[in-house]
């Protein structure tokens, strides 16, 4: 940022960002539908959900502390945050300082650790379990979100996520393509793991027993819930855009069709993610690990064409 | 130096006082509890100035003092060290003093009292001295000053056992000290350190020595991987309050040693790095999995002390690279890290052992599995532990997440050279790793102690409520220390770069420009305000919304089945078994499944794996030679003689006969 005209560009994006990100869940639900010869809900569901439920009154269960309460505002807070430090524009981020990816990585997990609490607050089996399972998987997707960035600060030598994914790496684009890619396959993964999309976790399951997001927030309502949902549409919006920002060197671009071109590309991610819930069935639980290292695998395979 | 030494002299003054006010317990109590809080404040008052650029104080006592002079000093490393001890001593001795006082009718609590006063002024004079005698003597009275408070329940059979294990491995790590300073004396004119570092730094040999047996040494008191297996069940048997103290500052005492060795000795070599780097991965990845698996509340919290040595460890590892490749602003990141990170886990370590005694004293058990809902009834201490484990997790905004950005920053800006992509992609795989797990053995920690319904089927009898002011002041003391670095990083930054430099001496350019130092912090304290406003914003918003007002309470869902019953909570086994299950062997987690019952039963795999099996082969083996001494007296006379020959062989062949 320094040194330079502050612009509106980076503010307008993360607006426009935050505001289609409840569609892609639903682009995702869709062509999934779509692919497997139903209709499936309409695009824009997630809209009328949140806006039902902030109109809606709360209920608490009576084992509930203010932990519980206080959960969703801070999942909704760290996706907030977290998203002023990516340059969303392919130029600037709001936010922007040497090893800032250290601070997403753990805003993250702050919004985890607050959901996971709130989960266990109620005292139930199932929220319990949920809370179990979503530890279990991030335990594995810590690494390999550390180890994608590793091949991003080896290919641009910057530390700053504002580099890594803007200027500097479209400057280096067309040299690290083969690593890039692979980040970008290891990022979508990751994206499919932490927004609890198929192979790891099914949103359209009903029944408890197999859920992993969906069963921590049972015993949430109203706003609070409304809160949880936007939470993770929204960081299913950020994985999406460092997919788009690993593939797509929009740091040549202005930033107004950098902006335009992201939201092309995360209607192409959450599509993508579709296509991924079509084609292949849930992993057993206990190979998810599996499937995360098998991400990490990727970014490390980059690494070692960086070095050639 | 004369104001630390009154510190400590009041701080002795305090231990004695509830020795001496036998009649009058309480007045006793106060007494110990206010000296020692004035004395730890007023020595630390030297340390601050020093930190804030003060020149070094030093002081020497001369005359006929076995190995030459005594000297101490208090240089920006050793005032650093100092402030780690007595941050967390004056909160956990105020605690001490209201935690034991319930139990002043059968065991002598004055004793315990005394004993801390002691250890904590022996920890300063490790850190203070400057010469190898006065060294040797603080370590070997902070050792056993330390025994005797582990084996204060002497009564159980664990308590006596883990202190045989803990005596033995401290006195391994003197043994090795002794052999380390023998190594560097052998090339020095004296036995002061200064005279240490002009001798090693002439040499050039030896040091190789020097090194391995100050890892060795150092490295069993830090309690690194594979050396660490005296640690869990010491700090798991001593009053929670020393274990505070314990495993929050006298695991640092390595960590103290470790840098002080690299400052005397100057440039380390790259496999000192290596190995550093190499003990820290593995203390902190093995140190958390173990905790994860644990079910005894302090053993679970002295194995995160493993892993929180490791973190240290891993930005030594990542600074030694830094000076051996001539990366100065990686060999700052990475020392500054571990440096910080020693305080930082100081505080929060202390912090989260006083709450474990809260919980422990309030409920009878260290069971975490028969633990719940304690939340409600202990807002105060869930408060305080719930901040204590935020920050040891290394979550933004609390102060682990900063040293712990050194540390990730440090690895990545390392990625530079051709020894560091190596580093980078382990480091930051591995500190990342370590990171996720920390995460999921602290939720299950605050989810399963303090929300949810208790588990214990009949608390009935025992009414759990919130501990005292003398207990719940310096825990919530101690929490807003871990906030105030969180939001606040520039309060510590700029000192602990100072320590750094003392450290490495040599200029570090690059980042050492306090402009960057200050800029970053600004930066990082935005991020933590940022969080903080949108989460204010966000309960404004909420409450302006005026739906959470007119709330319905109802129980928790049940999923339409029967209503849940405290005992259908997942339980702090369960929440850990698929994380656990997918590690194989190495948390060593035996299933024990009988016809009617299921439980599982822990091994430390380095101790129970390999070190006891090696003890009792080694006595089998010495069994053997008991033979030997059958009470005949022509047996041992050829034994002599048989000695004396081999020796006389020895001298005409190898030493040439004239």
């Amino acid at each position: 940022m320094e040194g330079r005209a502050v612009t509106f560009s980076p503010l307008v994006s993360l607006v426009a960002v935050l505001a289609a990100a409840p569609a892609l869940p639903g682009i995702a639900t869709r062509t999934r539908a779509f692919l497997t010869g139903r209709r499936g809900t309409p695009v824009l569901q997630l809209y009328a959900d949140l806006g039902k439920l902030v109109r809606k009154n709360v209920v608490y269960s009576r084992t509930t502390t203010p932990v519980f309460r206080i959960g969703p505002i801070i999942v909704v807070a760290t996706v907030l945050v977290a998203a002023t430090l990516l340059p969303l524009d392919g130029h600037q981020a709001l936010l922007s300082f040497s090893g800032d990816l250290v601070a997403f990585a753990g805003l993250l997990g702050l919004g985890r650790f607050a959901l996971v609490l709130a989960g266990l607050d109620t005292g139930s089996s199932f929220e319990g379990m949920g809370a179990s399972r979503e530890v279990t998987i991030s335990t594995f997707a810590e690494p390999v979100l550390f180890l994608c960035f590793t091949v991003l600060v080896l290919a641009t030598g910057d530390l700053t996520l504002a580099g890594m994914l803007g200027e500097r790496l479209s400057a280096i684009w067309s040299t690290a393509m083969p690593s890039l890619a692979l980040t970008g396959v290891g990022f979508f993964m990751l994206a499919l793991a932490e927004t609890s999309r198929v192979p790891v976790d099914d949103p359209a399951t009903h029944l408890e027993l197999t859920m992993i997001h969906e069963v921590i927030v049972l015993d949430h309502s109203g706003p609070e819930l409304a809160m949880i949902l936007f939470g993770n549409a929204a960081k299913l919006a950020l994985f999406a855009v460092l997919v788009v920002s690993v593939l797509v060197p929009r740091g040549l671009l202005p930033p107004w069709l950098a902006v335009l071109a992201l939201l092309v590309g995360l209607v192409v991610v959450a599509i993508g993610i579709g296509v991924v819930e079509a084609s292949m069935a849930r992993l057993r639980l206990n190979r998810v690990p599996q499937f995360l290292v098998a991400a990490g695998a990727l970014a490390v395979v980059g690494v070692i064409l960086l070095l050639r | 130096m004369s104001i630390l030494l009154w510190g400590a002299c009041i701080i002795l003054l305090g231990g004695a006082s509830a020795s001496l006010f036998r009649r009058r317990i309480t007045a006793g109590d106060r007494l110990f509890a206010g000296l020692l809080a004035a004395g730890c404040l007023l020595g630390a008052t030297p340390a601050v100035t020093v930190l804030r650029g003060a020149p070094t104080m030093s002081a020497s006592l001369q005359g006929s003092l076995p190995g030459g002079p005594w000297s101490f000093a208090l240089d920006p490393l050793s005032a650093w060290f100092v402030l780690v001890i007595l941050l967390p001593g004056a909160a956990a001795g105020v605690y001490g003093a209201t935690y034991l006082a319930a139990e002043r009718a059968h065991r002598n609590v004055a004793a315990v009292h005394a004993l801390f006063a002691v250890l904590i002024v022996a920890l300063i004079g490790v850190v203070t001295a400057q010469a190898m005698m006065p060294f040797l003597v603080a370590w070997e009275v902070m050792a056993l000053s330390a025994y005797l408070l582990v084996v204060f329940e002497s009564e159980r059979a664990e308590v006596r056992r883990a202190g045989l294990v803990y005596i033995v491995l401290t006195h391994l790590s003197t043994l090795a000290l002794i052999g380390m300073f023998a190594a560097m004396s052998a090339h020095a004119g004296g036995n002061t350190f200064a005279d240490f570092a002009s001798g090693s730094r002439a040499s050039g040999s030896g040091r190789t020595l020097v090194f391995a047996l100050a890892l060795f040494g150092f490295g069993i008191k830090a309690g690194a991987v594979p050396m660490h297996f005296w640690l869990p069940g010491a700090h798991a048997a001593a009053p929670s309050h020393v274990s505070a103290l314990l495993s929050g500052v006298m695991l640092k005492m390595g960590i103290y040693g470790l840098l002080r060795v690299v400052g005397l000795l100057g440039p380390a070599p790259l496999w000192f790095g290596w190995v550093l780097f190499g003990l820290g991965l593995a203390s902190g990845v093995l140190g958390v999995l173990w905790a994860l698996a644990q079910h005894d509340l302090k053993r679970m919290l002295a194995y995160h002390s493993v892993e929180n040595v490791g973190i240290i460890l891993l930005g030594m590892g990542v600074g030694v690279l830094g000076v051996a490749s001539g990366q100065p602003v990686v060999a700052v990141l990475g020392f500054t890290g571990a440096v910080l990170h020693t305080m930082n886990h100081a505080l929060f370590k202390s912090l989260l052992f006083l709450g474990a005694g809260a919980v422990v004293q309030a409920t009878g058990t260290r069971v975490i599995d028969q633990l719940g809902g304690l939340g409600r009834r202990m807002p105060l201490t869930a408060t305080a532990f719930g901040v204590g484990s935020l920050a040891i997790v290394g979550l933004p905004p609390f102060n682990g997440f900063i040293s712990e950005w050194l540390v990730f920053r440090g690895l990545l800006s390392s990625a530079g050279s051709h020894e560091g992509v190596r580093f980078a992609v382990l480091g930051a795989g591995g500190l990342a790793l370590i990171g996720g797990l920390a995460l999921a053995c602290f939720s299950k920690l605050d989810g399963v102690l303090f929300l949810g319904q208790s588990r214990a089927p009949s608390r009935g009898e025992r009414e759990v409520r919130e501990p005292g002011a003398g207990m719940v002041g310096p825990m919530l003391g101690l929490a807003a220390a871990c906030v105030v670095i969180g939001f606040l990083p520039v309060v510590v930054l700029a000192p602990a770069q100072l320590v750094v430099e003392s450290v490495l001496e040599t200029a570090v350019g690059g980042i050492a420009g306090s402009g960057e130092w200050t800029e970053l912090a600004t930066r990082l304290s935005t991020v933590a305000f940022g969080v903080l406003a949108v989460v204010t914003v966000l309960l404004l918003a909420r409450g302006l919304l005026g739906r959470a007002r007119n709330a319905r309470t109802v129980d928790t869902w049940a999923c339409a089945g029967p209503p849940l019953s405290s005992r259908m909570q997942y339980g702090a086994s369960s929440y850990a078994a698929p994380l656990l299950a997918s590690f194989g062997p190495l948390p060593g987690v035996l299933e024990v499944r009988e016809a009617t019952a299921f439980h599982t039963h822990l091994v430390d795999p380095v101790q129970d794996g390999a070190v006891l099996p090696v003890w009792w082969a080694l006595g089998r083996l010495t069994g053997r030679l008991r033979g030997w001494q059958g009470g005949r007296i022509r047996w041992y006379l050829v034994l002599v003689i048989a000695t004396l020959l081999g020796l006389l062989f020895y001298l005409m062949q190898w030493k040439g006969a004239p």
